[in-house]
């Protein structure tokens, strides 16, 4: 039971990371929590639904047009709800009011125009189960691979950020966004290779969670848990985010099965609250104050 | 006309939240997506009251009030010691928010997420009228007393209003309580006039459609926001708007508002500030 | 009264690693004018900040009135006795002029929570009062004709006015001006040094005053502190100060005397 419950909090735990690693990637350097990236998950796990019943694309090909679409859908969102805001130096909480006004507006178009039914992918993307540990615990193929790209990606940034130039110039905005556009770099193209990346890590998860449950317009929600992630592993910081969202999943399953499934998500939001009052840097944050 | 009425009434009702959110958000300066849930509160207490122990529909409604006022202190006292940032207190009170709905759709005597039928329907257009009246009343004395001023202060610049002898933690509770009052009202009225609650009435959703109605209507004013939620409320009524399109429009206004016109409708005016304007033909000060 | 209004002893204050204030210590004397100079970075900021609780010292004491202030929050320190004004002018921007001083005056009203909130008679004769005070306030600092302009259209140097204005109507015993006269020219410099001169005598004040403009400090302060890398560097009369070497080194540079 204590394995399975592991395997199975770690499963959900990579799809956690991968939609966490979204908003620390913006909130790293836009230093806003952007609360529509929730819609882009869900945007993203339409559009894999999309492919696959309208097209009939396998699995790789339905999980790389989804991140491609959820990429293309940020950059979107950016240019259309943030940029104006930004050049205009507002301060984060009307970007993030602008975000939820965003996630609003998404929400309820899909509600208004696809609808509200359930959707499910089809079965054999998620059938091929493993036994583990002598039988003693089940995981999904789905699961693994979820988990495994989750890590892969993860890491593949974290090289894209450290080893290519546009990875670098990203992290020197990160400290100075001013000072970064005033040595040459192309301010507006960085924010939209951000937000690209957190589209393409969100719509990823979009696939997966589709799969692993179902599409629907309010699944964007779920990504509250990924924002309690986030802040787990400290915003701004994605080896937090991948952490923030493995510690989630697991202690998530842990209450969900030795406590309730309802205590699971009060847990949830309490940890996420106390996090905030006690120790809102998570475990790798960055602090920022006001001057005097 | 009974359509026309009810229309009204309801809007009357959201009126007074979004007066108390006005005052937290407007005034004090704090953003909060959690106070639909405060409405909630107030709205299962007042209704929990009526249907299983026959108080009288005041009292229930004053019940609601207090309620709701003892829990936004569970979730501001922590936050507001804390000093968080604007946004990672927004977030926490949507946390708080959302784990409030959890539980509601979670107790026996709330009848979980089915929701609560059979409220008896005592809430008429005139009580609202009459709530809405000394609601406005209320919340202007207080905004013009020294706790408003402090709130003002407070959301103008903290670290001055220190230095000018204000104690932010309580400036900042005081004008919690007080907004979340003015939504435990609103919440006891609504209850008994749906005649049916349900924990999914007091969402996140539901609380964006609050503050969007207070950035609407512009921050620091009392009679935007008002203007604000009566056509929010209204005008899908009237041009027959589902309820789907009506959060579309809600989140694009919201978009719209922050991108161009942050200020809102009346921004730090009131309604008044205008005819005395035109009567005097003074130039703006 | 006797004895220093303000002692500050030892006080040190890191941030990370550097030492804004570093082994500090000096006095006030009551109801005189005392600068703090020194040159750009030197902490004294830092010291109004930590005087008036808005940073905890690591270590050392701040005495008021024989009391110390340690631990005491910054909106209590205004009940004792200590007012501010801020080195970037921090107004309650969107309210008036008159509301701006009325504020911190409204503070100190003898009401409660259900009396505001009923607005009894006793609070709107509290509340006419108290406007009635404010605008006298605002006539003495010459800024009566503003009084319902918003003060963020007001001009800088009428701005500072008022950020002093508001100060006074919290009735301190201290008062700490944190570079008053930045960015004003020479003739703004003299009709602000006047001011301070004049407030010091009509509201009976102790002022302590952080200033770069050298013309003012020389003409108003009877004495000056010269603060540099967070410590004491010399402390004294004008005159003293101004021919103190160290002083000058710290101000010209080491070769000063072969420029």
């Amino acid at each position: 039971m204590f394995l399975q419950t592991v395997v199975t909090g770690l499963s959900i735990g990579g799809i956690y990371a991968l939609m966490a690693v979204g908003y620390s990637l913006v909130f790293s350097v836009l230093s806003f929590s952007n609360f529509a990236h929730g819609a882009v998950i869900m945007l993203g796990a339409y559009i894999g639904l999309g492919l696959v019943t309208k097209l009939h694309f396998g699995l790789g090909l339905v999980v790389a047009g989804s991140m491609a679409g959820a990429g293309l859908l940020a950059v979107a969102n950016e240019k259309l709800a943030y940029s104006l805001l930004r050049k205009r130096k507002a301060p984060s909480l009307y970007l993030m009011i602008s975000a939820m006004g965003c996630a609003v507006f998404l929400e309820n178009m899909v509600y208004a125009t696809i609808g509200s039914r359930f959707y499910a992918f089809p079965e054999f993307f998620k059938q091929n189960v493993l036994c583990l540990f002598d039988g003693t615990c089940n995981v999904a193929v789905l699961d693994l691979f979820a988990f495994g790209i989750s890590i892969l990606a993860i890491l593949g940034l974290h090289l894209f950020l450290t080893h290519t130039r546009t990875g670098i110039a990203i992290r020197a905005g990160v400290s100075d966004m001013t000072m970064c556009s005033l040595m040459g770099v192309n301010l507006d193209r960085l924010i939209a290779v951000v937000f690209f990346l957190a589209g393409i890590f969100g719509g990823a998860a979009g696939v997966f969670l589709g799969i692993k449950y179902l599409v629907y317009p309010t699944m964007g929600w779920v990504t509250n848990k990924a924002y309690i992630a986030a802040v787990i592993g400290g915003l701004g910081s994605l080896p937090g985010a991948l952490l923030g969202g493995l510690i989630l999943g697991v202690l998530e399953t842990f209450v969900s099965t030795y406590v309730s499934s309802v205590m699971r998500d009060v847990f949830s939001f309490g940890l996420l609250i106390a996090l905030l009052v006690w120790r809102p840097n998570g475990l790798f944050g960055r602090d920022t104050g006001e001057k005097v | 006309m009974n359509y026309v009425l009810s229309i009204v009434t309801l809007a009357g009702i959201n009126m007074i939240a979004v007066l108390g959110l006005s005052i937290f958000t407007g005034f004090t300066g704090l953003f909060s997506f959690g106070h639909a849930a405060l409405v909630g509160i107030g709205a299962y207490a007042s209704a929990i009251l009526t249907y299983y122990y026959f108080v009288p529909f005041p009292v229930a409604l004053l019940a609601g009030m207090v309620a709701a006022s003892l829990v936004s202190l569970v979730i501001g006292i922590p936050t507001l010691r804390a000093r968080l940032r604007s946004d990672y207190f927004a977030i926490a009170i949507l946390g708080f928010g959302e784990a409030l709905r959890v539980i509601l759709e979670n107790l026996e005597i709330t009848n979980g997420a089915r929701g609560l039928p059979g409220i008896e329907p005592f809430t008429t257009l005139p009580i609202v009228v009459l709530c809405l009246a000394v609601s406005v009343w209320i919340a202007s004395n207080f905004l013009r007393s020294r706790y408003g001023a402090a709130c003002i202060a407070v959301r103008e610049d903290p670290v001055a209003a220190e230095m000018a002898g204000i104690n932010l933690f309580r400036a900042r509770l005081l004008s919690l309580v007080v907004s979340a009052a003015f939504c435990g009202l609103s919440g006891g009225l609504m209850a008994h006039f749906m005649s049916f609650i349900q924990p999914v009435m007091f969402t996140l959703v539901q609380s964006t459609a609050l503050l969007a109605a207070v950035i609407a209507g512009g921050m620091g004013s009392i009679t935007g926001p008002l203007i604000a939620s009566f056509i929010f409320i209204a005008m899908p009524e009237a041009l027959r708007v589902a309820q789907m399109w009506r959060l579309v429009a809600y989140g694009l206004v919201l978009v719209l508002i922050m991108l161009f016109r942050p200020q809102g409708l009346m921004g730090y005016q009131e309604l008044t500030t205008f005819f005395r304007r035109s009567r005097n033909d003074r130039p703006a000060a | 009264m006797t004895g220093p209004l303000l002692e500050v002893k030892g006080l040190t204050k890191a941030f990370g690693g550097i030492r804004a204030v570093d082994g500090l210590t000096f006095a006030v004397a009551p109801d005189a004018i005392t600068g703090i100079i020194g040159p750009n970075g030197a902490g004294k900021t830092t010291v109004f900040n930590l005087v008036t609780g808005v940073y905890r010292p690591d270590a050392g004491s701040i005495d008021f009135a024989g009391r110390s202030l340690m631990g005491i929050r910054p909106d209590q320190i205004v009940g004792a006795g200590i007012a501010r004004t801020f080195q970037n002018i921090r107004l309650f921007n969107r309210r008036t002029c008159l509301e701006n001083v009325l504020t911190p005056m409204l503070q100190r009203a003898p009401y409660g929570v259900p009396a505001a909130l009923l607005r009894t008679p006793a609070v709107r004769k509290v509340d006419r009062e108290l406007r009635e005070k404010s605008r006298l306030l605002l006539a003495e600092m010459g800024l009566e004709k503003m009084a319902d302009v918003q003060a963020s259209a007001l001009p800088y140097g009428l701005q500072r006015k008022l950020e002093i204005a508001r100060a006074l109507a919290m009735e301190p015993k201290l008062l700490l001006l944190d570079e008053p006269a930045a960015g004003m020219n020479p003739e703004e410099s003299r009709s602000l040094s006047a001011l301070i001169q004049d407030i010091r005598e009509r509201f009976n004040l102790t002022i302590l005053l952080i200033e770069h403009h050298m013309d003012v400090v020389m003409r108003v302060c009877s004495h000056i502190v010269v603060i540099n890398f967070g410590a004491l560097l010399a402390d004294g009369p004008p005159e003293k100060v101004r021919t103190d070497e160290r002083v000058l080194q710290a101000y010209l540079g080491k070769e000063y005397r072969n420029a």
